[in-house]
């Protein structure tokens, strides 16, 4: 178990090292991450410039869900953005010389890559988060302090988990684009607001189907006291590890369709 | 390894061959160009649509969002919930007129060099990538009008135009739309030569054009200095004025004025990428000899 923890923090470390080798891409990726999630925020800000509340929920309230969006966001695509190369490795027939190393398959796909954009949106979500955390109404105790780092880590977990599911359709469109995983990761970007502003079609996709909502809004719900009941967000841990279960599950059933490039 | 060429001075001037050609011909090969692009599209439609449906969650959460705002017949900064409802929708068609697809493929030739086969063909570079882009605009124009209806249905309907001369002059502005857009797009993919890397000038690209150009809000509810730098960038011609021109918002001599913008950015877009791409293909790099 930590050899292959290990191991996996070996693989992330080779990719970043590789990324430190062009500052230029380095620095262009870090700062359009930046300006995307700034003007999310421009966006937020200039809604409440006309008005005090949107159903309720009021300006902390919504930069609060809305940063640990960019926070898991941030995780997912810095510890494994491998999952959004998994669409041309398949294609490209390259998942043969994965399958013959002596390391778990799913992981060596995960680690294949660094989303160098994940640290501006984490210095950016944290910057949000710390914010948002010191002007919502909530009484800070140590227990709410230990849950809401414990639901921030299931958040994470939810975000990886749903885009290696997501990622996995490669195996079945065999396209070299991940065009499916990108409009599912833009639907969980609906959960960036308060998914009490949706339809209950969407708000059932949101919770139940394709879980985003527990990135950011359950366990915003639990912290804040509002909005849902608070044992809605205590699951996201639970939601976390079931999206991981999912996506491990689907990379095996793909595995087994795969059928290299034919040398 | 990448190696930088040496700068191309003895370059023959692509305007000034020497056999004479007939214009028609030209202009025939710049329509296959598009014909083959809009067949690419059609081959690849699943690919294609998925990045559409993406954009289209990103609008409808848009429109929920400000239907959560504007309940209760709400006004904010002159607009009720139907004129924003259409403002939104419009911007949206707006946007996605000229989607990344060309910019994408552009940008992948630059950086394997292969662009270096564009520079002999006898036809003008940025010319024969508007006509690909053409192409792909008659596709987008088919969805974009599918996926408004869709969203104009789910949300309660669209407001027409004011008055027959509010309407002709929308649609002006949209058509402006394409020449604009194109100017940025091509000007953006050019980077590439600078660069080398596409993907975060092109996520950059789509946030700055995202806020500036009015998409997610409209520039009435900025700060008065924002909006008014916002109404002179070229940006604004990208979505905003022709959904305040559809939606009414703007009328009559502003209209006008605001089109007159419009066309100025386009034009001077469509000359200011010739100046780029002077100094770009100046920057070619080319893989393995």
């Amino acid at each position: 178990m930590l050899w292959t923890a290990r191991l996996y923090r070996r693989c992330l470390g080779v990719r970043l090292r590789a990324a430190m080798e062009e500052p230029g891409d380095f620095w262009l990726m870090v700062a359009s991450a930046l300006t995307t999630q700034v003007v999310g925020i421009v966006f937020l800000w200039a809604i409440f410039r006309a008005i005090p509340q949107i159903n309720g929920w009021r300006f902390w309230d919504i930069v609060l869900i809305y940063s640990l969006v960019v926070v898991t966001e941030g995780l997912s695509v810095l510890v494994a953005q491998g999952a959004w190369q998994l669409a041309m490795t398949v294609n490209l027939g390259e998942l043969d010389a994965v399958l013959v190393r002596p390391y778990p398959a799913v992981l060596q796909v995960l680690a294949s890559a660094i989303g160098i954009n994940g640290l501006g949106n984490l210095l950016l979500g944290c910057l949000l988060l710390g914010n948002a955390i010191a002007r919502v109404d909530v009484h800070w105790s140590p227990g709410l302090i230990l849950l809401a780092v414990g639901l921030l880590a299931g958040a994470t977990l939810t975000k990886i988990g749903l885009n290696l599911a997501t990622n996995c359709a490669a195996f079945w469109l065999k396209s070299p684009f991940s065009a499916f995983a990108f409009s599912m990761h833009t639907l969980g970007e609906l959960a960036r607001f308060p998914i009490t502003i949706y339809g209950v079609g969407v708000r059932i996709v949101l919770s139940v189907f394709l879980p985003y909502a527990f990135m950011s809004f359950f366990p915003a719900t639990t912290v804040l006291h509002r909005g849902a009941p608070v044992w809605a967000g205590l699951l996201t841990p639970v939601v976390g590890i079931y999206s991981v279960a999912v996506g491990t599950w689907l990379f095996r059933r793909g595995l087994s369709r795969y059928e290299s490039s034919g040398h | 390894m990448t190696a930088q060429a040496a700068p191309v001075q003895d370059w023959p001037d692509r305007r000034d061959f020497s056999q004479p050609r007939p214009r028609g011909a030209l202009w025939r090969a710049y329509l296959a160009m598009g014909r083959a692009h809009l067949r690419t599209v059609i081959a690849y439609r699943t690919s294609f649509l998925f990045g559409l449906l993406a954009s289209t969650f990103g609008s409808f959460a848009m429109l929920y969002l400000w239907r959560a705002v504007l309940s209760h017949g709400h006004r904010a900064n002159g607009f009720d919930w139907p004129h924003l409802r259409t403002y939104l929708l419009v911007t949206y068609f707006a946007g996605s007129l000229v989607s990344s697809y060309n910019d994408y493929r552009m940008a992948g030739r630059i950086q394997r060099g292969d662009i270096a086969l564009d520079l002999v063909r006898p036809a003008d570079f940025q010319r024969s990538r508007f006509a690909e882009t053409m192409g792909v605009v008659c596709f987008e124009v088919v969805v974009g009008v599918i996926v408004v209806t869709l969203g104009a249905l789910a949300f309660g309907g669209l407001t027409l135009p004011p008055s027959p001369a509010s309407a002709a002059l929308a649609t002006v502005s949209l058509v402006l739309v394409v020449p604009l857009r194109f100017g940025l797009v091509y000007i953006s993919g050019l980077a590439t030569f600078w660069t080398q890397n596409y993907v975060g000038v092109q996520a950059a690209r789509i946030a700055l054009v995202t806020l500036f150009s009015g998409t997610m809000v409209p520039f009435a509810f900025l700060p008065g200095w924002l909006a008014t730098t916002c109404t002179l960038l070229p940006f604004a011609g990208m979505a905003a004025t022709p959904a305040l021109v559809f939606s009414g918002a703007v009328q009559g001599a502003r209209a006008v004025e605001a089109v007159a913008v419009q066309l100025a950015w386009a034009v001077g877009m469509w000359w200011g990428a010739r100046l780029c791409w002077q100094a770009a293909s100046r920057r070619l790099t080319v893989h393995g000899g």
